[in-house]
């Protein structure tokens, strides 16, 4: 007999997903983290004032040395969020073959729910099609109106702001709360865009924040928007969405819910008569003492790089290349979206205008080029995130005294600025192994990740920088600033935390990790619905498109233990 | 993942985070790089020392005085000087400052012939005013000085006085506007 129905390892942004579905569908969840718990009250730092967080809340230089060499610092990594972020020491990893990756995530109940950027758009039909379009990799097994109805229900839930566009690039959401406004300089560029180039749109950023609650929302204790920004710190008033702020207490109100922190999954379980995961041998993290969690079902939410080492782990031998892999597609393919290029323009004319209160999104230009049809000699291609807003204060600059304060006091040029983020091609080469030697902590080998810009990559991120100049010049606006160039910014990638692909989705086992379903196939019950199971990056932002898978296969597994498939 | 408000504050943020990397070239800052700096065995303090708070106190009142709101002293930026000192920055950041710091004791000892902090108001800001204008204008004259006059105004910026009086802060918005008139919030927003 089993101790649960279901293990879900991770209680992020997927399994918090996961562990919400099948509890509502009356399954006993278990669900483990590596981390420690998460307690609001303790672990936010949302409403310390600026004044009150010593050194600008910068983490000290000796401990940047220590903690962040190899993986570099994000912007959310401050000294007050600290605590969210897993040091060096704690996941060490390496790169080799000469790029770098940017290997970052959190080891507590949430996971990166709680720092995550929490822009949510749909991936649109194209996006489902276009590897077998263009023969990149393998063709999804899904179409979109596959997944739509899940968008629906993830949107409805979790709660979207943004506005109904009708963009068949990126599909609108049943449920949209109300938006956030543009910057009238926002206002300006979409009218100057929208007029130069009539199939590129600019549009205002969907976010998951409640700009409007809901009798649900409101039951799980969560508040409304109070546009102060201060979003990666945690948030008190359960805002935005996240695994403690949403899915975790939806799970715990069933009484089906099991949360285990401080719980590292070291293997999982594998019985080759039945050929079925039995369940997953544990580390406890503040004993070390190891021990063994039975189940009928597993599902791995451990962020992409942490399955894939698990599975590689759990080789046995009837799986000697790891379990689930014998397409040995597991760990390939690794992607993120790419980025390094940011150009910026000052807007006159704007200057009897300003903002109130601290917007928790920014503008989206979405993917236009190669789309609907490829006509570029790159493959694919991005959107643009948009930032506006007047300049502040600052010390670069002259002056001294009274003259210096006034200037200071005073709000500065309006700047908007446009920042791609690029397709990445899956690349079976660009892939995440264990180490042979090396351990961790807990004696688990550590990561070795090779992945290299292709000459795509290259030229689709060279390409956007100089639409970026185009479009902010036809525009009219002055003083362009190349703040980022594709060309300083080619030595590896990972920085837009948004790893993925190294469990790819399939219609053929031998080239495929996962079904249509997220389900293994080799083992029919084992589930993989974080970032791993992409099969293509698109250039959205993914965790809409976790949680959509997330919940549609939770559903479907708890449909076939009550079939008695599995 | 990205963040536009800690973009918009990357030019204050960026004095902190260039100077250890420049700490190497600690001896080489500003005028003195042909002569003092070189051959001068500075401080090792962990702490700046009183005469080097005192400089610190003077510069940056200079720069931020006290008008109808508090200056720089008034706001406590030297303690948070002092405490980016002790607690922040590693080995590269102090030496880099504390030759900083001597390089400019040197320059204002030559033009003002006493510590820049015994010179009367008015004499500080001369000196300083035509120092800062040649930091700003000639490439290169001095780099530690502007990252040290941004930090002052980092320091004081994010100060409780700084924030809430001198500029507009306000912890709980409650909403977001997105085009309001520049004439019912014409002052710069702290955060």
């Amino acid at each position: 007999m089993a101790d649960f129905d279901a293990i879900v390892v991770g209680s992020g942004i997927s399994g918090g997903w996961v562990a919400k579905e099948l509890c509502e569908r009356g399954l006993k969840v278990c669900v483990l983290d590596r981390g420690k718990p998460t307690d609001p009250a303790k672990d936010y730092s949302d409403f310390l004032e600026p004044w009150e967080k010593p050194h600008f809340d910068n983490v000290s230089e000796d401990v940047l040395k220590r903690d962040f060499a190899i993986q570099g610092r994000t912007y959310a990594l401050k000294e007050s969020t600290r605590h969210f972020w897993m040091t060096d020491r704690e996941q060490p990893y390496e790169y080799v073959g000469g790029q770098k990756f940017k290997w970052r995530r959190g080891a507590h109940v949430g996971g990166r729910s709680l720092m995550w950027g929490r822009a949510v758009y749909r991936l649109s039909p194209h996006d489902f099609e276009e590897n077998k379009l263009d023969g990149e990799g393998v063709d999804w097994p899904v179409r979109y109106d596959d997944i739509a109805p899940w968008y629906d229900r993830v949107e409805e839930f979790i709660g979207v702001a943004g506005d109904r566009d009708g963009l068949p690039q990126l599909p609108d959401s049943k449920h949209f709360l109300p938006a956030f406004e543009h910057t009238c300089v926002e206002t300006e560029l979409k009218q100057k865009l929208e007029t130069l180039y009539p199939e590129r749109k600019l549009i205002m950023g969907r976010v998951a924040h409640l700009t409007h609650l809901s009798d649900k929302q409101i039951a799980l204790g969560r508040g409304k928007c109070q546009a102060r920004n201060h979003c990666y710190h945690g948030c008190s008033y359960g805002a935005y969405f996240s695994s403690v702020s949403a899915t975790l207490p939806a799970a715990e109100r069933t009484g089906n819910l099991t949360l285990i922190p401080y719980a590292v999954v070291s293997e999982l379980v594998h019985d080759p008569v039945t050929n079925r995961v039995t369940g997953v041998h544990v580390i406890d993290a503040q004993t070390g003492k190891m021990r063994t969690h039975t189940s009928k079902i597993i599902f791995m939410n451990a962020s992409t790089i942490g399955t894939s080492l698990i599975l590689l782990n759990s080789a046995t031998e009837t799986h000697p290349n790891g379990l689930a892999n014998s397409s040995d597609q597991l760990g390939r393919n690794l992607m993120d979206h790419l980025g390094g290029t940011r150009v910026q323009a000052t807007v006159k004319g704007f200057e009897d205008c300003y903002t109130f209160g601290r917007r928790p999104i920014g503008g989206y230009i979405p993917r236009y080029r190669n789309y609907p049809k490829r006509e570029e000699s790159y493959k694919r291609g991005w959107g643009y995130q948009v930032y506006s807003g007047r300049g502040g204060w600052g010390g670069w600059h002259s002056g001294i005294g009274e003259n210096f304060k006034a200037k200071n006091r005073t709000p500065g040029d309006w700047t908007i600025m446009l920042d791609a983020f690029g397709e990445c091609l899956p690349n079976p080469d660009n892939r995440v192994t264990a180490h042979q030697t090396k351990t961790d902590k807990w004696g688990q080998p550590t990561a070795v990740i090779n992945v290299k810009l292709g000459e795509n990559e290259k030229s689709l991120m060279r390409a956007a920088h100089q639409d970026a100049i185009d479009i902010l010049t036809d525009a009219g606006f002055s003083s362009i600033k190349e703040a980022q160039k594709p060309d300083d910014n080619m030595d590896g990638i990972g920085g837009r935390i948004h790893e993925m692909g190294t469990a790819r989705m399939g219609r053929d086992p031998k080239t495929s990790v996962l079904n249509g379903w997220n389900q293994s196939h080799d083992i029919p019950n084992l589930f993989v619905t974080d970032g791993s199971f992409m099969t293509s990056s698109a250039v959205q932002n993914p965790s809409l498109t976790y949680m959509a898978f997330s919940a549609r296969a939770a559903n479907h597994a708890a449909d076939l233990l009550q079939e008695g498939v599995l | 993942m990205t963040d536009f408000m800690l973009m918009q504050r990357r030019d204050a943020l960026k004095s902190l985070l260039a100077i250890s990397a420049a700490g190497a070239m600690a001896a080489c800052v500003g005028e003195g790089k042909a002569g003092d700096a070189g051959t001068k065995r500075l401080s090792s303090s962990p702490k700046l020392l009183p005469a080097e708070m005192a400089l610190v106190s003077a510069v940056a009142q200079t720069i931020i005085p006290k008008t109808d709101t508090a200056g720089a002293v008034e706001a406590g930026v030297p303690a948070v000087i002092q405490s980016l000192f002790t607690e922040w920055g590693d080995d590269n950041f102090r030496s880099y400052w504390r030759a900083g710091l001597d390089n400019l004791e040197q320059h204002f000892l030559k033009s003002g012939g006493q510590p820049f902090a015994n010179m009367t108001s008015s004499q500080q800001a001369n000196l300083l005013g035509k120092y800062d204008a040649k930091a700003y204008a000639e490439q290169g004259f001095d780099d530690f000085y502007k990252s040290m006059k941004s930090t002052i105004a980092t320091a004081y910026y994010m100060s409780e006085p700084g924030a809430t009086e001198e500029l507009a802060y306000e912890a709980v918005p409650g909403e977001w506007r997105g085009c309001v008139p520049l004439s019912e919030f014409p002052k710069t927003w702290a955060t």
